[in-house]
């Protein structure tokens, strides 16, 4: 009985607002569907954006990257020295800030030394002994001229490092100057042999900006 | 001229949070008066102070602390609450850099010269992302940013 009563066609009025319902609750879905698809496609889009190593290594150090070691606070871009363009030039200091205790800790304890960091992008040319060792140069000069402590330099290169680049920066020892060379390409980094180098590894993360999509969202 | 802005949050909720409580005890003094003393009618007057809070909160915010850079491809102007405190031509500015702040947050600094005298926009109080901004400010200005150093003296052996 209950059955045959199921089956009975229903009350207009009733089929009617179950229709309209039904209708509402398509164009809801039709709504929620454009909007995630949206929101998919701008997702998407963001991430298709090719973000460069150099790019994303200073969205490193711009979040505080380097804080473990100097406190990096002024960024240049395309900063020329005599004839060399660096792609980053930052400047900043040994002593952190903090909230309370690690602003006492680092007022206290910290000295305060000026550092820089220097970043070369050498694209598509190939990276020579001789150009390395005039950047070194370059970056020397400026140390001395500002009386930095310390600085870094990071060459990068859209080819693969040659053995003799290698072998140039793996000996490195000065202790003023931390030197790196990474190949975008191969993604091999080589660091100098002294504490200053091995930090920009450590520390710098060096090695997740060469992999910029996979680590770095804008 | 394109406008860079943003809603700063935490600001607006500084400003507006004794409001809030203060709009919350009137209307708790009222209903009281009116011998309103529970139900869900009290909680619902009650949760009519987070907007009259956050009205005048904003208020004070906008005429105060909200951040506006207006720019073009000629010049830009800085604005907070009420008060234009920065204008200026992007030629008459050789060097760009992004400078952290006390919390960490990038600024646009503008020199007139190497190392000379400069200007700071505030944009990580607005919507500008600050790698893109910078690039964008650097194609404008104009400038010679070559820095000359003096060559090392090497003693003779």
């Amino acid at each position: 009985m209950r059955l045959v009563r199921g089956l009975c066609p229903p009350d207009p009025r009733i089929s009617n607002l179950l229709t309209r319902y039904v209708l509402e609750l398509a164009s809801v879905d039709k709504a929620i569907v454009l909007i995630l698809s949206r929101a998919f496609e701008m997702q998407s889009r963001s991430l298709s954006e090719q973000i460069s190593p150099v790019d994303a290594f200073e969205l490193n150090l711009l979040r505080g990257g380097s804080r473990l070691i100097a406190d990096l606070t002024e960024f240049f871009r395309d900063y020329k020295v005599d004839d060399t363009t660096f792609a980053i030039y930052a400047k900043g200091n040994t002593r952190n800030k903090g909230l309370f205790l690690s602003r006492f800790f680092a007022w206290t304890v910290l000295p305060n030394y000026p550092v820089s960091l220097f970043c070369i992008n050498e694209g598509k040319t190939l990276l020579s002994t001789e150009s390395l060792r005039k950047r070194i140069e370059t970056v020397t000069r400026v140390t001395d001229a500002d009386e930095l402590q310390w600085a870094w330099l990071v060459v990068l290169s859209d080819r693969a490092l040659s053995p003799q680049i290698v072998s140039l920066v793996s000996r490195y020892d000065r202790k003023e100057l931390g030197l790196a060379a990474a190949s975008t390409s191969s993604k091999q980094i080589v660091l100098s042999n002294n504490q200053v180098g091995r930090s920009i590894g450590k520390q710098l993360k060096l090695r997740k900006a060469l992999e910029p999509n996979k680590h770095w969202r804008n | 001229m394109e406008k860079l802005a943003k809603i700063q949050l935490t600001v607006l909720a500084s400003y507006s949070m004794p409001f809030v409580l203060l709009s919350a005890l009137l209307i708790n003094t009222l209903l009281v008066n009116n011998h309103v003393t529970g139900g869900s009618l009290k909680i619902l007057l009650l949760g009519g102070a987070f907007p009259l809070g956050f009205l005048a909160g904003r208020l004070i915010y906008v005429k105060r602390s909200h951040v506006e850079i207006l720019f073009d491809d000629i010049s830009f102007s800085v604005i907070k609450g009420s008060k234009e405190t920065e204008t200026g031509s992007w030629r008459s500015f050789r060097l760009v850099s992004l400078v952290l702040d006390q919390f960490g947050k990038p600024n646009l600094r503008l020199y007139r010269a190497v190392e000379g005298e400069y200007v700071d926009l505030p944009i990580s109080k607005t919507n500008a992302d600050p790698q893109r901004f910078r690039d964008h400010v650097q194609s404008l200005i104009s400038g010679v940013r070559i820095r000359k150093t003096t060559p090392q003296v090497v003693e003779a052996a």
